[in-house]
Protein backbone atom coordinates (compact mmCIF):
# COMPACT_ATOMS: atom_id res chain seq x y z
CA UNK A 1 0.00 0.00 0.00
CA UNK A 2 1.15 3.70 -1.14
CA UNK A 3 0.00 4.76 2.01
CA UNK A 4 1.87 2.95 4.45
CA UNK A 5 4.98 4.75 2.81
CA UNK A 6 3.25 7.98 3.25
CA UNK A 7 5.44 10.00 5.47
CA UNK A 8 3.12 10.68 8.42
CA UNK A 9 1.92 14.55 9.53
CA UNK A 10 3.69 15.37 12.34
CA UNK A 11 1.45 16.70 15.14
CA UNK A 12 4.43 17.21 17.72
CA UNK A 13 3.23 21.17 18.89
CA UNK A 14 6.78 21.87 19.77
CA UNK A 15 7.13 21.38 15.61
CA UNK A 16 4.12 23.31 15.03
CA UNK A 17 4.93 26.10 16.77
CA UNK A 18 8.33 26.32 15.27
CA UNK A 19 6.24 26.74 12.03
CA UNK A 20 4.02 29.37 13.06
CA UNK A 21 6.92 31.56 14.76
CA UNK A 22 8.82 31.27 11.68
CA UNK A 23 6.74 32.49 9.29
CA UNK A 24 5.14 35.09 11.59
CA UNK A 25 8.88 36.46 12.50
CA UNK A 26 9.71 36.30 8.57
CA UNK A 27 6.33 38.40 7.63
CA UNK A 28 6.79 40.74 10.49
CA UNK A 29 10.20 41.81 9.21
CA UNK A 30 8.89 41.74 5.27
CA UNK A 31 6.32 44.45 6.67
CA UNK A 32 8.54 46.52 8.77
CA UNK A 33 10.70 46.98 5.04
CA UNK A 34 7.59 47.45 3.30
CA UNK A 35 6.50 50.57 5.83
CA UNK A 36 9.81 51.75 5.70
CA UNK A 37 9.57 51.71 1.86
CA UNK A 38 6.19 53.22 2.15
CA UNK A 39 7.31 55.92 4.47
CA UNK A 40 9.74 56.94 1.66
CA UNK A 41 7.54 56.89 -1.36
CA UNK A 42 3.82 57.70 0.21
CA UNK A 43 4.52 61.61 -0.22
CA UNK A 44 6.34 61.35 -3.80
CA UNK A 45 3.31 58.88 -5.20
CA UNK A 46 0.45 61.05 -3.37
CA UNK A 47 1.78 64.10 -5.27
CA UNK A 48 1.97 62.50 -8.68
CA UNK A 49 -2.01 61.33 -8.34
CA UNK A 50 -2.08 64.99 -7.54
CA UNK A 51 -0.38 66.27 -10.22
CA UNK A 52 -2.18 63.67 -13.26
CA UNK A 53 -5.79 65.02 -12.17
CA UNK A 54 -5.06 68.66 -11.94
CA UNK A 55 -3.47 68.43 -15.89
CA UNK A 56 -6.71 66.37 -16.66
CA UNK A 57 -8.93 68.43 -15.04
CA UNK A 58 -7.23 71.94 -16.70
CA UNK A 59 -7.49 69.78 -20.17
CA UNK A 60 -11.64 70.25 -19.60
CA UNK A 61 -12.50 73.54 -18.50
CA UNK A 62 -12.86 76.79 -20.94
CA UNK A 63 -9.81 78.98 -19.47
CA UNK A 64 -7.31 76.72 -18.31
CA UNK A 65 -4.71 79.24 -17.13
CA UNK A 66 -7.07 80.92 -14.77
CA UNK A 67 -8.74 78.49 -13.70
CA UNK A 68 -8.41 76.19 -9.97
CA UNK A 69 -9.97 73.43 -8.24
CA UNK A 70 -11.23 73.08 -4.96
CA UNK A 71 -10.83 70.03 -3.09
CA UNK A 72 -12.43 67.20 -3.73
CA UNK A 73 -16.35 67.56 -3.12
CA UNK A 74 -18.42 65.03 -0.72
CA UNK A 75 -20.25 62.81 -2.83
CA UNK A 76 -23.42 62.99 -2.07
CA UNK A 77 -26.14 60.10 -2.40
CA UNK A 78 -28.22 62.23 -4.58
CA UNK A 79 -24.93 62.61 -6.97
CA UNK A 80 -24.28 59.01 -7.09
CA UNK A 81 -27.50 58.35 -8.22
CA UNK A 82 -27.63 61.00 -10.98
CA UNK A 83 -24.70 59.15 -12.30
CA UNK A 84 -26.49 55.43 -12.75
CA UNK A 85 -24.83 53.17 -13.93
CA UNK A 86 -21.35 54.74 -14.30
CA UNK A 87 -19.84 55.05 -11.36
CA UNK A 88 -18.96 58.81 -10.31
CA UNK A 89 -15.18 58.72 -8.95
CA UNK A 90 -14.91 62.36 -7.93
CA UNK A 91 -16.25 66.20 -8.07
CA UNK A 92 -14.47 69.12 -7.89
CA UNK A 93 -15.43 73.12 -7.98
CA UNK A 94 -13.59 74.88 -10.79
CA UNK A 95 -12.97 78.34 -9.77
CA UNK A 96 -12.19 81.39 -11.99
CA UNK A 97 -10.82 84.88 -9.53
CA UNK A 98 -12.72 82.87 -6.58
CA UNK A 99 -16.11 82.77 -8.40
CA UNK A 100 -17.42 79.27 -9.12
CA UNK A 101 -17.33 78.52 -13.11
CA UNK A 102 -18.37 74.50 -13.11
CA UNK A 103 -16.77 71.41 -12.09
CA UNK A 104 -15.11 68.80 -13.20
CA UNK A 105 -16.26 65.55 -13.11
CA UNK A 106 -14.68 62.55 -13.38
CA UNK A 107 -16.43 59.56 -13.83
CA UNK A 108 -15.51 55.47 -14.45
CA UNK A 109 -17.85 54.62 -17.64
CA UNK A 110 -17.53 50.98 -19.13
CA UNK A 111 -15.64 50.73 -22.75
CA UNK A 112 -15.04 47.61 -24.72
CA UNK A 113 -12.29 46.12 -22.95
CA UNK A 114 -12.40 47.55 -19.68
CA UNK A 115 -13.36 50.42 -17.27
CA UNK A 116 -12.55 53.82 -18.95
CA UNK A 117 -12.05 56.84 -16.22
CA UNK A 118 -12.41 60.19 -17.96
CA UNK A 119 -12.77 63.51 -16.79
CA UNK A 120 -15.70 65.96 -17.90
CA UNK A 121 -16.18 69.73 -17.19
CA UNK A 122 -19.30 71.19 -16.85
CA UNK A 123 -19.73 75.04 -16.93
CA UNK A 124 -22.04 76.79 -14.62
CA UNK A 125 -24.24 76.99 -17.17
CA UNK A 126 -24.55 73.35 -17.50
CA UNK A 127 -22.81 73.50 -20.90
CA UNK A 128 -19.50 70.59 -21.33
CA UNK A 129 -16.43 72.84 -21.78
CA UNK A 130 -14.37 69.23 -22.52
CA UNK A 131 -14.28 65.58 -21.81
CA UNK A 132 -10.62 63.51 -21.61
CA UNK A 133 -10.02 60.35 -20.88
CA UNK A 134 -7.27 59.42 -18.01
CA UNK A 135 -7.00 55.65 -18.08
CA UNK A 136 -8.42 53.08 -20.43
CA UNK A 137 -7.41 49.38 -21.88
CA UNK A 138 -9.78 49.89 -25.15
CA UNK A 139 -8.11 48.09 -28.06
CA UNK A 140 -4.56 49.55 -29.22
CA UNK A 141 -5.52 50.90 -32.71
CA UNK A 142 -9.26 50.37 -32.61
CA UNK A 143 -11.02 51.81 -29.43
CA UNK A 144 -7.94 53.73 -28.96
CA UNK A 145 -8.81 56.22 -31.34
CA UNK A 146 -11.95 57.30 -28.88
CA UNK A 147 -9.61 57.81 -26.44
CA UNK A 148 -7.18 59.83 -28.76
CA UNK A 149 -10.16 62.29 -30.11
CA UNK A 150 -9.72 61.18 -33.71
CA UNK A 151 -11.70 62.34 -36.11
CA UNK A 152 -15.31 60.87 -36.88
CA UNK A 153 -16.32 60.97 -40.33
CA UNK A 154 -17.81 64.30 -39.64
CA UNK A 155 -14.32 65.51 -39.31
CA UNK A 156 -14.81 66.78 -35.35
CA UNK A 157 -12.49 64.93 -32.82
CA UNK A 158 -15.09 62.23 -30.99
CA UNK A 159 -13.77 63.95 -28.08
CA UNK A 160 -14.36 67.45 -28.80
CA UNK A 161 -17.66 66.83 -30.54
CA UNK A 162 -19.08 66.73 -26.70
CA UNK A 163 -18.26 70.55 -26.17
CA UNK A 164 -21.21 72.68 -25.78
CA UNK A 165 -23.53 69.86 -25.71
CA UNK A 166 -26.12 70.50 -22.30
CA UNK A 167 -29.09 68.82 -20.77
CA UNK A 168 -30.87 70.37 -23.43
CA UNK A 169 -29.77 68.34 -25.83
CA UNK A 170 -31.77 65.12 -24.38
CA UNK A 171 -30.04 62.11 -23.42
CA UNK A 172 -26.68 61.84 -25.56
CA UNK A 173 -27.18 58.81 -27.70
CA UNK A 174 -24.45 57.70 -30.55
CA UNK A 175 -26.15 57.44 -33.77
CA UNK A 176 -28.40 60.29 -33.00
CA UNK A 177 -26.76 63.15 -31.63
CA UNK A 178 -23.25 61.71 -31.12
CA UNK A 179 -20.90 60.62 -34.33
CA UNK A 180 -19.01 56.91 -33.43
CA UNK A 181 -15.72 56.41 -34.93
CA UNK A 182 -16.54 53.90 -37.25
CA UNK A 183 -15.57 50.14 -35.91
CA UNK A 184 -15.02 51.72 -32.37
CA UNK A 185 -18.60 51.83 -31.76
CA UNK A 186 -18.70 50.78 -27.79
CA UNK A 187 -15.91 52.63 -26.90
CA UNK A 188 -17.90 55.67 -28.02
CA UNK A 189 -21.20 54.56 -26.79
CA UNK A 190 -18.94 54.17 -23.23
CA UNK A 191 -17.41 57.75 -23.11
CA UNK A 192 -21.11 58.82 -24.11
CA UNK A 193 -22.47 57.02 -21.28
CA UNK A 194 -19.92 58.94 -19.16
CA UNK A 195 -21.23 62.61 -20.67
CA UNK A 196 -24.51 61.89 -20.18
CA UNK A 197 -23.58 60.93 -16.59
CA UNK A 198 -21.38 63.98 -15.82
CA UNK A 199 -24.05 66.08 -16.96
CA UNK A 200 -26.75 64.20 -14.67
CA UNK A 201 -24.44 65.16 -11.57
CA UNK A 202 -23.71 68.61 -12.72
CA UNK A 203 -27.49 69.14 -12.81
CA UNK A 204 -27.26 67.81 -9.21
CA UNK A 205 -25.14 70.00 -8.85
CA UNK A 206 -27.31 72.93 -10.10
CA UNK B 1 30.94 28.96 -9.27
CA UNK B 2 30.57 29.05 -13.03
CA UNK B 3 29.53 32.58 -14.27
CA UNK B 4 30.15 31.95 -17.87
CA UNK B 5 27.95 28.25 -17.26
CA UNK B 6 25.01 29.87 -15.70
CA UNK B 7 25.14 32.90 -17.93
CA UNK B 8 24.86 30.70 -21.07
CA UNK B 9 21.88 28.58 -19.20
CA UNK B 10 20.32 31.84 -18.46
CA UNK B 11 20.37 33.20 -21.85
CA UNK B 12 19.93 29.71 -23.73
CA UNK B 13 19.87 26.43 -23.09
CA UNK B 14 17.85 26.80 -20.03
CA UNK B 15 16.18 30.33 -21.55
CA UNK B 16 13.10 31.05 -18.82
CA UNK B 17 10.98 32.07 -21.36
CA UNK B 18 12.14 30.25 -24.30
CA UNK B 19 12.95 26.74 -22.68
CA UNK B 20 11.68 26.91 -19.64
CA UNK B 21 8.02 28.13 -20.85
CA UNK B 22 7.74 30.25 -17.49
CA UNK B 23 6.46 33.55 -16.81
CA UNK B 24 3.87 33.52 -20.10
CA UNK B 25 1.39 36.05 -18.78
CA UNK B 26 3.25 38.94 -18.53
CA UNK B 27 5.17 38.09 -21.94
CA UNK B 28 2.29 38.02 -23.70
CA UNK B 29 0.65 41.06 -22.32
CA UNK B 30 3.66 43.67 -22.31
CA UNK B 31 5.56 43.44 -24.41
CA UNK B 32 3.84 45.44 -27.17
CA UNK B 33 6.74 48.72 -26.88
CA UNK B 34 10.23 48.69 -26.00
CA UNK B 35 9.91 50.90 -22.92
CA UNK B 36 7.57 48.55 -21.67
CA UNK B 37 9.74 45.10 -21.87
CA UNK B 38 12.80 47.31 -20.64
CA UNK B 39 11.02 48.43 -17.33
CA UNK B 40 9.30 44.64 -17.02
CA UNK B 41 12.18 43.03 -17.96
CA UNK B 42 14.75 45.49 -15.29
CA UNK B 43 11.94 45.04 -12.60
CA UNK B 44 11.60 41.10 -12.58
CA UNK B 45 16.12 40.87 -13.31
CA UNK B 46 16.22 42.73 -9.46
CA UNK B 47 13.04 41.06 -8.02
CA UNK B 48 14.61 37.43 -9.02
CA UNK B 49 17.94 38.45 -8.26
CA UNK B 50 16.95 39.92 -4.61
CA UNK B 51 14.71 37.36 -3.60
CA UNK B 52 17.39 34.31 -5.18
CA UNK B 53 20.06 35.97 -2.52
CA UNK B 54 17.58 36.29 0.78
CA UNK B 55 16.03 32.80 -0.23
CA UNK B 56 19.54 31.42 -0.64
CA UNK B 57 20.37 33.15 2.73
CA UNK B 58 17.57 31.87 4.92
CA UNK B 59 17.40 28.24 2.92
CA UNK B 60 19.34 26.76 5.84
CA UNK B 61 16.47 27.79 8.76
CA UNK B 62 13.07 26.94 6.58
CA UNK B 63 11.38 24.30 7.68
CA UNK B 64 10.72 22.47 4.23
CA UNK B 65 7.19 22.23 5.42
CA UNK B 66 6.38 25.90 5.36
CA UNK B 67 9.13 26.72 2.56
CA UNK B 68 6.91 27.77 -0.21
CA UNK B 69 4.78 30.30 2.06
CA UNK B 70 8.07 32.02 3.04
CA UNK B 71 9.00 31.91 -0.50
CA UNK B 72 5.71 34.25 -1.42
CA UNK B 73 5.86 36.33 1.53
CA UNK B 74 9.37 37.45 0.86
CA UNK B 75 8.81 37.44 -3.12
CA UNK B 76 5.78 39.93 -2.56
CA UNK B 77 7.79 41.63 -0.28
CA UNK B 78 10.53 42.86 -2.94
CA UNK B 79 7.66 43.22 -5.53
CA UNK B 80 5.97 45.66 -3.46
CA UNK B 81 8.95 47.50 -2.77
CA UNK B 82 9.83 47.64 -6.16
CA UNK B 83 6.13 48.36 -7.01
CA UNK B 84 6.22 51.41 -4.93
CA UNK B 85 9.43 52.73 -5.86
CA UNK B 86 8.62 52.48 -9.83
CA UNK B 87 5.49 54.78 -9.31
CA UNK B 88 7.28 57.09 -7.24
CA UNK B 89 9.82 57.76 -9.22
CA UNK B 90 9.42 56.64 -13.45
CA UNK B 91 5.25 57.00 -13.16
CA UNK B 92 5.07 56.80 -16.80
CA UNK B 93 6.56 52.93 -16.78
CA UNK B 94 4.62 52.33 -13.84
CA UNK B 95 1.46 53.19 -15.52
CA UNK B 96 2.21 51.56 -18.53
CA UNK B 97 2.99 48.21 -17.12
CA UNK B 98 0.11 48.91 -14.61
CA UNK B 99 -1.21 45.61 -12.66
CA UNK B 100 1.84 43.76 -14.40
CA UNK B 101 4.10 44.76 -11.62
CA UNK B 102 2.37 43.44 -9.00
CA UNK B 103 1.60 40.39 -10.83
CA UNK B 104 5.01 39.65 -11.10
CA UNK B 105 4.64 38.04 -7.08
CA UNK B 106 2.76 35.02 -8.85
CA UNK B 107 5.45 35.06 -12.14
CA UNK B 108 6.78 31.01 -12.31
CA UNK B 109 10.07 32.37 -13.07
CA UNK B 110 10.88 33.70 -9.82
CA UNK B 111 9.19 31.13 -7.35
CA UNK B 112 10.64 28.79 -10.41
CA UNK B 113 14.11 29.63 -9.65
CA UNK B 114 13.56 29.83 -5.43
CA UNK B 115 12.45 26.54 -5.86
CA UNK B 116 14.99 24.69 -8.43
CA UNK B 117 18.05 26.68 -7.85
CA UNK B 118 18.51 29.23 -4.58
CA UNK B 119 17.19 26.48 -2.37
CA UNK B 120 19.74 24.00 -3.04
CA UNK B 121 22.42 26.73 -3.33
CA UNK B 122 25.05 29.40 -2.25
CA UNK B 123 24.32 32.76 -1.90
CA UNK B 124 26.83 33.67 -4.61
CA UNK B 125 25.53 30.85 -6.91
CA UNK B 126 21.96 32.45 -6.62
CA UNK B 127 22.86 35.86 -6.80
CA UNK B 128 24.86 34.96 -10.18
CA UNK B 129 21.60 33.02 -11.19
CA UNK B 130 18.95 35.99 -10.49
CA UNK B 131 20.98 38.02 -12.93
CA UNK B 132 21.74 35.14 -15.39
CA UNK B 133 17.84 34.47 -15.32
CA UNK B 134 17.01 37.79 -15.20
CA UNK B 135 18.90 38.86 -18.40
CA UNK B 136 17.81 35.65 -20.13
CA UNK B 137 14.21 36.85 -19.08
CA UNK B 138 14.55 40.41 -20.38
CA UNK B 139 16.41 39.11 -23.77
CA UNK B 140 13.15 37.67 -25.03
CA UNK B 141 10.75 40.53 -23.55
CA UNK B 142 13.44 42.70 -25.88
CA UNK B 143 13.30 40.90 -28.77
CA UNK B 144 9.74 39.99 -28.37
CA UNK B 145 8.99 43.98 -28.06
CA UNK B 146 11.18 45.16 -31.02
CA UNK B 147 9.52 42.97 -33.33
CA UNK B 148 5.46 43.58 -32.24
CA UNK B 149 6.20 47.71 -31.92
CA UNK B 150 8.51 47.54 -35.02
CA UNK B 151 5.83 45.71 -37.58
CA UNK B 152 2.71 46.53 -35.30
CA UNK B 153 2.80 49.77 -34.78
CA UNK B 154 5.68 50.91 -36.60
CA UNK B 155 7.55 52.44 -33.80
CA UNK B 156 10.57 51.68 -31.70
CA UNK B 157 11.02 53.17 -28.46
CA UNK B 158 8.33 55.82 -29.55
CA UNK B 159 9.58 57.24 -32.55
CA UNK B 160 7.97 56.51 -35.76
CA UNK B 161 10.06 54.23 -37.99
CA UNK B 162 7.25 52.86 -40.81
CA UNK B 163 4.62 55.32 -42.11
CA UNK B 164 1.16 54.69 -40.23
CA UNK B 165 -0.53 53.38 -42.46
CA UNK B 166 1.37 49.93 -43.11
CA UNK B 167 2.14 48.45 -39.79
CA UNK B 168 0.36 45.26 -39.35
CA UNK B 169 -2.54 46.05 -36.50
CA UNK B 170 -2.86 42.88 -35.34
CA UNK B 171 0.73 42.10 -33.95
CA UNK B 172 0.12 44.38 -31.28
CA UNK B 173 -3.18 42.34 -29.82
CA UNK B 174 -2.72 39.14 -27.92
CA UNK B 175 -2.85 37.07 -31.20
CA UNK B 176 0.23 38.91 -32.57
CA UNK B 177 1.72 38.08 -28.75
CA UNK B 178 0.66 34.15 -29.30
CA UNK B 179 2.10 34.35 -32.70
CA UNK B 180 5.35 35.91 -32.34
CA UNK B 181 6.26 33.88 -28.81
CA UNK B 182 5.13 30.63 -31.07
CA UNK B 183 7.74 31.49 -33.42
CA UNK B 184 10.62 32.24 -30.82
CA UNK B 185 9.86 29.60 -29.48
CA UNK B 186 10.25 26.93 -32.57
CA UNK B 187 13.10 28.63 -33.63
CA UNK B 188 15.24 28.25 -30.23
CA UNK B 189 13.75 24.33 -30.05
CA UNK B 190 15.24 24.41 -33.83
CA UNK B 191 18.77 25.90 -32.60
CA UNK B 192 18.81 23.95 -29.90
CA UNK B 193 18.37 20.53 -31.56
CA UNK B 194 20.42 21.85 -33.93
CA UNK B 195 23.30 22.29 -32.15
CA UNK B 196 23.06 19.23 -30.20
CA UNK B 197 23.53 17.49 -33.42
CA UNK B 198 26.24 18.70 -34.06
CA UNK B 199 27.71 17.42 -31.10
Amino acid sequence: MSTANKEKVQMDPAYIIKLTVTLLVTCVIVAACLGGVNAITAEKIEAINKEKTEIAMKAVVADPDNTTFSDKLDLTDEMVAAAGSVTLDSVYEAQVNGQSAGHAIKVVASGSQGKIEMMVGVDAEGTVTGVSIVKNSETSGIGSKVMTNMPTAAGVGVLSQFEGKSAADGTLTVGANVDAISGATVSTRGVTNGVNAALAVAGVLG
Amino acid sequence: MNFGKQLKEGLITQNPVLVQVLGMCSTMAITTSIMNGLGMGVSVLIILTASNVVISAIRKIVPDKIRIAMFIVVIAGFVTCVDLLLQAFVPAIAESLGVFIPLIVVNCIILGRAESFSYKNGVGASFVDGICQGLGYTAVLLVMCFIRELLGAGTLAGFRIIPEQFPVGILTLPVGGFLVLGCLIAAMQWALSKSKEGK
